[in-house]
């Protein structure tokens, strides 16, 4: 201890004597101790999915751009782009002179290496389809870098911003193979000292850091622990300064805590029931029923324990809500519904829908799928949740909609902005349409916000499109989930983005 | 010689095993590329995905492909972390057996203790306590018994860690734990079978030697109570192995339960592939130690004194 604080005492008086500011002089203090409820497999970006790995990458390695606790796209390696006039080749300039962690070069030559590595199928990356529209990636000299892409892409800088879009040293993966998952070579603040598969991993600074986000921890220690119980006990013994997914049961201990509390920010996972477009689903009617059949503010309290936000769109908080449109929710109205259904010609008991629930992959989901079927029964319809495991999930909500024999599937989206989740989900014979929707405006909305790069007329054209399909209703819109992360009091500038991924650019401890 | 005819008796059954493992393992719910891809992957991505991993060529290549892997790691690769099985296992293997061997001898210890002290006083006040505790030990789930402990030992008096595997002081709890149930077992086990056999003629030609009770409960009655508890030794530890996938989520120690549970969670074939097959391969093995430690035990099981 006396060594950290000679430090700070040092560091106090530098500031205090000179006109730089405090940051400039802090060195890394203080060890951050970060309990985590996944188990990640690899940090690589190229084959990452979960919030903690995109942490790591967040704190490991740099992008030509990085997203902000509020999604908002800032320049990180990059210092200036722009599109040829025909909208077919992104230049992108980057800062020189930087260095990866090992000290191999990080130049022009070395981003395009890591794009195309992700790009190329022997990589078998699971973001491959996401960035094909990437085309091929060149350098330019030094310090440009140009991506001749395979269709005009308005998102490019979205695609750009997100962790899985991160630099990697390209000859440290050739050299160290799949090793290179658990000790990710980057450009980033810190480095990844020891990873113990399924037990933990501990960030340390990257001395050879030159940017805008210099480490102030001396350490990041990362533990696994699955079982929520257990994790909360970390907390509350103290050997924890952050907790990941507090279960909402668990809310009221840990903010009991003395030197610890709750914070829930809000999440982009939009939770919904995706409905199959055919039979009783393909009349407008019936799936506005659905909508109103639902207590949305009532099981968010009851069920969720407050960890949900009833839905005003479909694309949730923080999806670039420069382009996000909202409206008001929609009104629980049980009589209203009945009468629907009565116009549709169902006499209450003659209607019967399922629907295909996963057991623990979104908050309270299976209590959720109980009180969706309470719901349905009480405006007269023979509701049967479907609860599975999350591989049958998976396979079903998978499926070709023509192929489906339940009538709707609960699913959550959280994904890289507006263009990826609209265009995915609702241009018609897309192979992600899992609900077979379809329709001539929204496709030509969508072909046309895709290939524009103006800003305004893309939320003109993307606010369109929300309208529709909050109209049209080919979801039963359910709420936007909201984080819950038990944080001790000795930590300061935690952030977290709206993608669940934790944000340690300007963490201290006390 | 009888060890090599049964590690080669043991070769048909691993081979079974290996096909089943193999062939079950397809029939698991969900595509190990869809779950990869993500819900929002298209169709597209998802084949590409699969192609990558392999998993559309024909069914005997794939087995053919996974026999291989069991002597070229570089062939076994899980899913997921793109690194051979055998370094996952590796890593992970230590945790396991630290807390399942260290749980069986803790347990077993404890139980032949209990039992024998039960047995000398039937029906005293140690015997009621230990037959209460025994019927606990035995009824109590692990799961809840060790969120329990935690409670009490790491959230309340602060003496031990809640969870994690970084420092020997975050093996005790799951050790002691998971030794509740092997104590119970013993101490039933000896308990009832020193009570059979206290009142055999043997033991009082012992007696009339005049050797003290306990060398007469120690050497005589005890060797012979523990065939029957041997094999129980070795069916638990069996058990244990399988129970660990329980233990090691409670406590969050990274063993090869968790690595398995994850893997069926995620679809990571090879992972859950290899492990059933190395899980085959100790069952093989701790019944050989079980019959070669009955057999030194108990002369009467050795086969060269078996008529022919």
């Amino acid at each position: 201890m006396p060594s950290l604080r000679h430090s700070c005492t040092a560091a106090a008086l530098a500031a205090g004597i000179s006109l730089f500011s405090f940051q400039a002089f802090a060195e890394p203090a203080g060890v951050l101790r970060v309990a985590v409820g996944a188990d990640p497999a690899t940090f690589d970006p190229a084959f990452n999915d979960l919030p903690v790995g995109n942490a790591v990458d967040l704190a490991v390695l740099e992008g030509l751009f990085r997203l902000d606790p509020q999604n908002n796209v800032q320049k990180t390696l990059a210092t200036d782009s722009s599109f040829s006039p025909d909208g077919k080749i992104f230049t992108v300039k980057i800062k020189t002179g930087k260095t990866f962690s090992n000290g191999d070069p990080l130049n022009a030559e070395a981003v395009a290496a890591s794009f195309n590595r992700m790009l190329d199928e022997k990589t078998g990356s699971i973001y491959r389809g996401l960035y094909a529209s990437l085309g091929t990636v060149k350098a330019v000299g030094e310090d440009t870098v140009e991506f001749h892409m395979a269709e005009p892409n308005g998102h490019v800088l979205m695609l750009l911003a997100s962790t899985a879009a991160s630099i990697v040293d390209v000859k440290a993966v050739q050299r160290m193979g799949a090793e290179y998952g658990r000790k990710p070579v980057g450009s980033g603040p810190y480095m990844v000292e020891r990873f113990v598969g399924g037990e933990g991993f501990r960030l340390v600074p990257n001395p050879r850091y030159a940017g805008d986000y210099p480490a102030t921890l001396k350490a990041i220690e990362f533990s696994v622990v699955p079982e929520d119980g257990s994790r909360m006990a970390l907390m509350e013994t103290g050997a924890a300064d952050i907790v990941e997914r507090v279960p909402p049961e668990s809310i009221d201990a840990i903010n009991a805590l003395q030197d610890a509390k709750v914070v829930t920010p809000p999440s982009m996972f939009s939770i919904n029931m995706e409905m199959v477009l055919r039979g009783p689903l393909a009349d407008p009617r019936v799936r506005k029923a659905l909508n109103m059949a639902v207590d949305r503010d009532g099981i968010t309290k009851g069920v969720l324990g407050g960890l949900g936000t009833p839905s005003v769109g479909m694309v949730g908080p923080g999806t670039q809500d420069e382009l996000r449109k909202t409206f008001p929710p929609i009104a629980f109205d049980p009589e209203g519904a009945k009468k629907l259904l009565a116009e549709a010609g169902y006499k209450p008991g003659q209607l019967s829908l399922s629907f295909t629930c996963p057991t623990g992959r979104y908050i309270k989901d299976v209590q959720v799928c109980q009180a969706l079927a309470g719901s349905f029964e009480n405006i007269g319809i023979k509701a049967t949740p479907l609860v599975v495991d999350r591989g049958t999930w998976s396979n079903v909500i998978g499926m070709e909609p023509d192929q489906r024999k339940d009538n709707m599937g609960m699913v959550g989206r959280a994904t890289a902005g507006m263009d990826y989740t609209l265009y995915r989900l609702f241009y018609t014979g897309v192979g992600a349409n899992r609900t077979g929707y379809s329709n001539p405006r929204v496709d030509a909305l969508l072909k046309e916000g895709r290939a524009t790069t103006d800003p305004a007329k893309q939320k003109q054209i993307y606010g369109e499109v929300q309208e529709i399909i909050w109209k049209d209703q080919p979801f039963l819109f359910l709420w936007y989930q909201t984080q819950a992360i038990g944080v001790s009091n000795r930590v300061q500038g935690f952030a977290v983005q709206p993608n669940e991924t934790l944000v340690f650019d300007k963490v201290t401890v006390k | 010689m009888f060890v090599l005819r049964r590690l080669g008796g043991a070769l048909p059954t691993l081979f079974a095993v290996s096909l089943l493992v193999f062939l079950f393992v397809d029939l698991i719910p969900g595509d190990p590329a869809q779950i990869l891809a993500g819900p929002s992957a298209s169709n597209e991505e998802v084949a590409s995905i699969r192609k990558f991993l392999g998993l559309d060529e024909p069914l005997p290549t794939r087995y053919g492909h996974f026999i291989r892997g069991i002597w070229d790691p570089s062939a076994a690769t899980s899913f997921r972390t793109h690194r051979p099985v055998v370094v996952e296992l590796a890593e992970r293997l230590p945790n396991t057996l630290i807390v399942s061997i260290g749980g069986l001898l803790i347990g077993v210890a404890l139980g032949t203790l209990a039992g024998i002290v039960s047995a000398m006083r039937p029906g005293g006040l140690a015997d009621a306590a230990i037959t209460v505790l025994t019927l606990a030990g035995i009824s109590m789930p692990i799961y809840w018994l060790g969120l329990l402990c935690i409670w009490l030992f790491a959230v309340n008096l602060g003496w031990l860690p809640a969870a994690g595997a970084s420092t020997p002081a975050h093996f005790v709890l799951p050790i002691l734990v998971i030794a509740t149930r092997p104590a119970a077992m013993f101490s039933r086990l000896v308990a009832a079978s020193l009570t059979e056999t206290m009142g055999k003629d043997y033991l009082d030609t012992a007696r009339a030697k005049g050797l003290s009770e306990t060398r007469v409960v120690l050497a005589h009655a005890l060797r012979n109570s523990l065939v029957a508890a041997v094999s129980v030794a070795g069916v638990q530890f069996g058990g244990m192995l399988g129970g660990s996938v329980v233990t090691e989520t409670v406590f969050g120690i990274p063993g090869v339960g968790r690595l398995l549970v994850d893997a069926v969670s995620r679809a990571d074939y090879p992972i859950i592939q290899y492990t059933i097959l190395m899980f085959a391969v100790f069952f093989v093995v701790i019944n050989l130690v079980t019959d070669l430690l009955t057999q030194w035990l108990d002369p009467r099981t050795r086969e060269q004194e078996r008529p022919a």
